[in-house]
């Protein structure tokens, strides 16, 4: 396990390194100035010249690469060009609110995907499968934005059951991270139904049946392990996703997190924060990919083994 | 049987949490506000946007400040006295102003305010207020440690001599990037304020809010409720949804919105307007064709119906616009605005040898909310053969085509650093600018105008040649002018004392109380 580990933390390495050179070419490829957002309507152009010469702007492209290269080994991602803050410090300040969002929108996620999708595999073409998989399309079609809009309105505004946005205590999560999870929740719906329909015909399920054991054993104790592979490659995929932000879902909601943070920072130019998100964002992907790998050698020793010997 | 009765009660406790956690208890004392992204930080030197400059307002203090309108009020500086030659500024400050940290604000931390500024270490966006100080060329040049036109001649007296009369240099002394910075605390300035101002910092959450609590030993009039939050919304939806439920007290109502907010009677009574300083425009292109040519400016101002898109559009919500000055800073009318007129359009478009019309481009920036405008303007300049293509694009990327000189046409907004017709005229239409970062405009006789302007005292010569350059560039056209608008607050109905300020950076939420 732990070589398997090992290996796959190795692969990351050049993920990473593509990720970074990708991103930095990216910013010199676009249009746009980042000393432009910095001084406001009165400057003058020595301040715009001075101000390149100082962010290394006016650099060559290799230059700058290298400069930037050698700092993020060191663990410095540069410091924002609009606020002047340690990226790295700014990125760890908004992590633990992305990660509260991510949780409890996979926790959504997770416990209505599930019982949806088991409860509709086990009355297939029955009125409540039939709704349940209306729901489950509704949820992967709608848009984020929308959905967040409409929670905002209807939950927040007219039955004003939870505040309309905002962080803080638990009232304020619930709409975003249902906004977020839903997707999710509609996906493995979609996905736990279907697997699980095709495992209650496998033979191992009619000989526990024909051992009398109870209907709940059956599905819980035969079933649901079987169809955990792709389950947890979803959450998996989803979670990562959820890690490196969810800048229309944070937008709608006021929420501070990682996100937002892109956003504003690819709005304004500003760098060193574009990089620093996009390279973190990378890093939260593959690592949710890496537990991933890890859970599914947890769950099927196959895969392990398999590993093992390739 | 038992299992399931506890799970019963854990999950009713579970429940009752969530209900009685969901029941918000609102701090009656605490007023709260919404802006649509962070501030840049406490740093005085860096406050190049508007919310940055409004949020350092209520943290620190200045020489002078802005009162609810145009005029200039006393602060730090209890009294001052110019020159007759209009050069040297003297400061008699109030001895028992004092920084957050109890100690003293002296005549010394006035120069290091202005020097952090002009310090080129800082590489500050705003030294363009201070250059004008004698010695404040050979400090940013490193030639100099002091500069010789700032001078305390005692703790509480301080002596600026500018190098050329100049009458809005007071209004500069208001300006946020003139807040006077506490020395000693200035090392964290980025995150910390180092100032004195009627509200003190207690914490920011970047991209959540900024939390504030009185300043119960100011040296001046304290606030009336015990705290301010500032709520960091980028959603004007969210925002309004926020003022609906009650959790934002005053609201900033988008121009789309006002109609349906008057119909409402919970708020009607509580909405309040006012005329802002500040410009919409069109800018043209002047130095290359077609809009070298005068006629074809002209024909852009007329071939549109302002009043028909500022009632059908924008609900009423500003003026047009005769000229880049707003009324307000006019002593007398300024000349009746462009009128609509298609079939004088097109004969001035035959004249300048355009009868078959011509195709172009307009750049805009920004959110969708203005775009429908665009549109009336894109169908009305059609309609005299201008066929307009609208070129959306990020702030960043407009802003860096538009300094290039890139755009033949770019639609924007001036909004007033300080109330002078100056700040109209000089940043906009004087050709060291416009040249180098605005529409390409240049004109010697409104150089000439804008430079004696700047050297006059206030008084009647100096507003007639105000009033006289903006006719001027009236005429010219330079830029189809749209409007000058206004701005629309609605506060809950248990706040008092609210009055809607012309300059931003004078709202400082002191005078505001909760019934």
């Amino acid at each position: 396990m732990v070589h398997f580990i090992v290996r796959r933390i190795l692969q990351t390495i050049p993920v990473l390194f593509g990720v970074i050179v990708i991103t930095f070419i990216l910013m010199y490829l676009v249009p746009g100035d980042p000393v432009v957002s910095m001084v406001g309507e009165r400057y003058d152009e020595e301040t715009i010249h001075k101000l390149r010469k100082e962010l290394h702007l006016d650099d060559s492209l290799p230059m700058q690469f290298v400069h930037y290269v050698s700092n993020v080994l060191r663990g410095d991602f540069g410091k924002s060009f609009v606020t002047g803050g340690p990226v790295s410090e700014e990125l760890l300040i908004k992590l633990p609110n992305t990660l509260i969002l991510a949780v409890a929108s996979m926790i959504i996620a997770i416990i209505t995907g599930l019982t949806m999708g088991i409860v509709s595999s086990l009355r297939p073409q029955s009125i409540l499968d039939k709704i349940t998989m209306l729901f489950a399309l509704a949820g992967i079609s709608v848009p984020v934005f929308w959905v967040g809009l409409m929670l905002v309105l209807f939950i927040g505004v007219f039955l004003q059951w939870l505040p309309p946005t905002g962080f803080g205590g638990i009232e304020y999560i619930i709409l975003p991270a249902i906004t977020l999870g839903l997707r999710s929740a509609a996906y493995l719906a979609r996905l736990t139904r279907a697997t699980m329909l095709d495992v209650l015909n496998q033979d191992y399920i009619r000989t526990a049946r024909m051992k009398m054991l109870p209907e709940w054993k059956v599905i819980l104790k035969h079933g649901f392990p079987n169809i955990l592979i792709p389950i947890i490659t979803v959450i998996g995929t989803d979670f990562g996703s959820y890690l490196s932000g969810a800048v229309l879902t944070e937008s709608i909601f006021g929420w501070p997190g990682i996100g937002r943070y892109a956003l504003e920072a690819i709005l304004k130019r500003d760098f060193p924060v574009i990089q620093g998100t996009v390279l973190f964002m990378a890093l939260m992907f593959i690592l949710a990919n890496l537990i991933v790998d890890i859970f599914y050698g947890i769950v099927d020793p196959r895969i392990r083994i398999e590993g093992k010997n390739g | 049987m038992k299992k399931h009765v506890w799970f019963k009660k854990q999950t009713l406790v579970f429940i009752s949490i969530i209900i009685v956690s969901c029941g918000q208890v609102k701090d009656e004392t605490v007023l709260t506000i919404a802006i649509s992204s962070d501030i840049r930080g406490f740093d005085p030197a860096m406050a190049v946007d508007i919310r940055t400059g409004g949020v350092i307002s209520l943290v620190y203090d200045h020489l002078v400040r802005f009162g609810s309108g145009t005029e200039l009020l006393s602060s730090i500086a209890k009294d001052w006295s110019i020159s007759e030659d209009g050069r040297t500024y003297t400061f008699s400050m109030n001895p028992s102003a004092r920084f957050h940290d109890e100690t003293y604000i002296l005549a010394q931390d006035v120069i290091f305010s202005i020097k952090r500024v002009l310090d080129p270490t800082n590489h500050s966006p705003q030294t363009w207020l201070f250059d004008k100080i004698v010695g404040a060329k050979e400090f940013m040049e490193g030639k100099t440690k002091e500069i010789k036109g700032l001078e305390a001649r005692n703790d509480y007296t301080l002596r600026i001599e500018i190098i050329k009369p100049f009458a809005p240099f007071i209004q500069y002394l208001a300006m946020p990037s003139a807040a006077i910075v506490n020395s000693s605390k200035s090392d964290k300035i980025r995150n910390v304020p180092a100032g004195s101002g009627p509200w003190k910092l207690d914490y920011w959450e970047k991209d959540g809010e900024l939390v504030f609590s009185r300043n119960d030993d100011y040296w001046g009039e304290p606030p009336i409720m015990s705290g301010l939050k500032i709520r960091i919304l980028s959603e004007t939806l969210t925002q309004s949804a926020e003022f609906e439920v009650g959790n934002l007290d005053i609201f900033n109502i988008p121009a789309l919105e006002l109609l349906q907010w008057t119909q409402k009677k919970e708020w009607r009574d509580n909405i309040f307007s006012i005329d802002e300083l500040n410009i919409w425009y069109i800018a043209m292109n002047c130095s290359r064709k077609p809009f070298d040519d005068v006629r074809v400016r002209k024909a852009m101002n007329i071939s549109l119906d302002r009043e028909k898109i500022l009632r059908l559009l924008l609900a009423n919500t500003g003026i047009q616009a005769s000229g880049p000055v707003p009324p307000l800073l006019l002593r007398n009318s300024p000349p009746n605005p462009y009128p609509y007129d298609p079939a004088l359009a097109i004969e001035l478009l035959k004249s300048a040898g355009h009868g078959n019309g011509f195709q172009t481009k307009l750049w805009a920036a920004g959110g969708s909310e203005i775009f429908h405008v665009l549109e009336a303007f894109q169908s009305y300049w059609g309609a005299i053969g201008i066929e307009v293509e609208i070129m959306r694009s990020d702030w960043n990327v407009f802003k860096t085509a538009v300094r290039a000189g890139r755009p033949d046409l770019y639609y924007l907004d001036w909004f007033a650093d300080y109330p002078d017709g100056e700040n109209f005229l000089f940043p906009l239409f004087h050709s060291s600018e416009s040249m180098t970062k605005r529409n390409r405009y240049k004109n010697s006789e409104v150089d000439k105008l804008i430079e004696t302007i700047q050297l006059l005292p206030i008084g009647n010569q100096r507003d007639s040649l105000i009033e006289k350059t903006n006719r001027v560039i009236f005429n010219e056209a330079p830029w189809v002018f749209l409007w000058h608008s206004q701005t629309n607050m609605v506060t809950q109905s248990t706040i008092t004392g609210y009055v809607p300020k012309t300059i931003f950076n004078s709202e400082r939420y002191t005078n505001i109380v909760r019934k």
